[in-house]
């Protein structure tokens, strides 16, 4: 315990520690929104379109992390219209993965920019956060919640549905590219926390034991912060405690609770009974006919 | 609560290189109940969509009241001026409860009132997945009458007794044709066609008979 409170007086590890709870509040809402996507494969496209920015970022001394973070907003904006497709986004994510992917190597060919150092910035590090990353988290955390809260309703319907969406009023096509942005931005920034290939572990894992958990996508947003913060918290002490890396233990941990969630027989939270008087059972004995139409 | 004339104009819709819908005229009018039947892939559901904005239209022009849609906007009042029940009553990818699937039509209180009349008053905090087929048309026809009681002024309903029983089926007829505003009825139950004021036959995408 004493260990763990020295570790804990140590800046890195504070400004670790609380970049790693405003990832747990925000990111999860994000994943949550990539599973209503039915994008999981978002990080792939978004790692290398990170990989473009933090590139070009290099090559022309503009800030690598805001670089690739602008270059996952822009691409995130460009995937929207594919949402109007039948077949949805995954195609198109793989597209832009690819394209990224090369348009960065052909600029750090190009540019004679070290691919070394591009690569390191994805791998990312808890313990190696500034303050301008915090910065950037709580922005973007902030923007999440006033998404998710200001369109709670609306997202559900585009969640579920995009015709629904459409013929409840809902403006599908302007609120699919904020959420792409979003989501296209949180991906950026947990990569810079975690890594790329731990990023998983504070957006798609809470979230998947939120899908298992939740009954709409309200309570799933809750479980979500909830597994978030409990994965975070204790991963990130667990790592501290045991002096290993913390994006490998927080993935375990992350990993463990989602699995939890799938012991949970399937529909066992979908059947609780309504609170709403209009909604008991027997209520539903009321002649309709003519009367449902004269409001 | 009024209701609008619908006329559509030499609608042609096509998915890909095939015609859906070819070149089709049609008048409904204000208050009409107009019964759309015919086979299998005859274009119906889509010309239905296509006046609702939700399939491009290749040729023509769909007019609701008197507002024929081309711009974002009208297509958007458009889908407020007409209820909409779909053919394909998905229970979504992402969960959804009854209760903000009835919410969505504009005016909870009537399609709450609505799903008490048909049965499903009790399904409110469940999730749309959780449903069964019947159960949850009940649940997408109450929205539609929220939407109706919300100032709608066309329902267009795409086979909505096809999940139904008997009862149902017969209890769904009397409440669409006695709806104050203008109805088309995609279906191939014949009691329901014959409860409406006229049937229109769609056949390889063309108009057939009236």
């Amino acid at each position: 315990m004493y260990r763990l409170v020295d570790l804990l007086a140590l800046p890195a590890v504070q400004r670790g520690a609380a970049g790693l709870l405003i990832a747990a509040v925000a990111l999860p809402i994000a994943g949550v929104f990539i599973i209503g996507l039915d994008i999981i494969a978002v990080r792939f496209a978004v790692m290398h379109v990170a990989l473009l920015g933090i590139t070009v970022g290099l090559l022309t001394g503009a800030d690598p992390t805001l670089c690739g973070l602008t270059a996952c907003a822009l691409a995130g904006a460009g995937v929207a219209p594919f949402a109007r497709r039948p077949s949805g986004l995954p195609g198109a994510m793989g597209l832009l993965m690819t394209f990224a992917i090369a348009g960065a190597l052909l600029v750090l060919s190009l540019s004679g920019v070290n691919a070394t150092g591009a690569f390191e910035l994805l791998w990312g590090s808890i313990l190696a956060v500034r303050g301008v990353d915090l910065v950037v988290l709580g922005v973007l955390a902030v923007a999440v919640h006033l998404l998710y809260r200001r369109h709670r309703r609306q997202l559900a319907l585009l969640l579920f549905d995009r015709e629904l969406a459409l013929c409840s009023g809902v403006p599908a096509d302007a609120l699919m590219l904020a959420l792409l942005v979003v989501v296209a931005v949180a991906i950026g920034a947990a990569i810079r926390l975690t890594g790329a290939l731990l990023v998983d572990a504070l957006t798609i894992l809470p979230a998947l034991g939120a899908r298992a958990l939740g009954r709409s996508l309200r309570s799933m947003v809750i479980w979500s912060v909830v597994l978030g913060l409990l994965g975070s918290t204790v991963g990130f002490t667990v790592a501290l405690l045991v002096d290993q890396p913390p994006g490998p233990v927080l993935v375990l941990v992350a990993g463990a609770l989602t699995l939890l969630t799938y012991l949970i027989p399937e529909g066992a939270t979908d059947a609780r009974p309504s609170r709403r008087r209009a909604d008991r059972p027997g209520d539903d004995a009321v002649p309709v006919d003519d009367r449902v139409w004269q409001h | 609560m009024s209701s609008a004339a619908i006329h559509f104009d030499r609608v042609t819709c096509r998915y890909g290189r095939r015609t859906a819908v070819d070149s089709v005229v049609l008048d409904v009018g204000a208050g009409e109940h107009l019964a759309l039947t015919g086979t299998n892939g005859s274009g119906k559901s889509t010309l239905l969509r296509a006046a609702l904005g939700l399939h491009p239209l290749a040729g023509g022009s769909v007019t609701v009241g008197s507002v024929a849609a081309r711009t974002r906007a009208q297509w958007a009042a458009r889908r407020r001026q007409v209820a909409w029940v779909p053919q394909r009553l998905s229970p979504g990818r992402f969960p959804l409860l009854v209760d903000e699937l009835l919410d969505s039509g504009g005016h909870p209180p009537a399609a709450r009132e609505a799903a008490a009349g048909l049965g499903v008053a009790g399904l409110g905090s469940r999730p749309l997945h959780t449903l069964s087929g019947g159960q949850l048309q009940r649940v997408f026809l109450s929205r539609a009458f929220g939407a109706v009681a919300a100032g709608a002024q066309a329902l267009f309903a795409d086979e909505p007794t096809a999940a139904l029983d008997f009862a149902g089926q017969e209890q769904v007829a009397r409440l669409l044709t006695r709806l104050p505003v203008t109805v088309v009825v995609v279906s191939h139950d014949r009691a329901m066609a014959r409860s409406c004021d006229r049937v229109a036959e769609m056949a390889a995408g063309q108009l057939r008979v009236i």
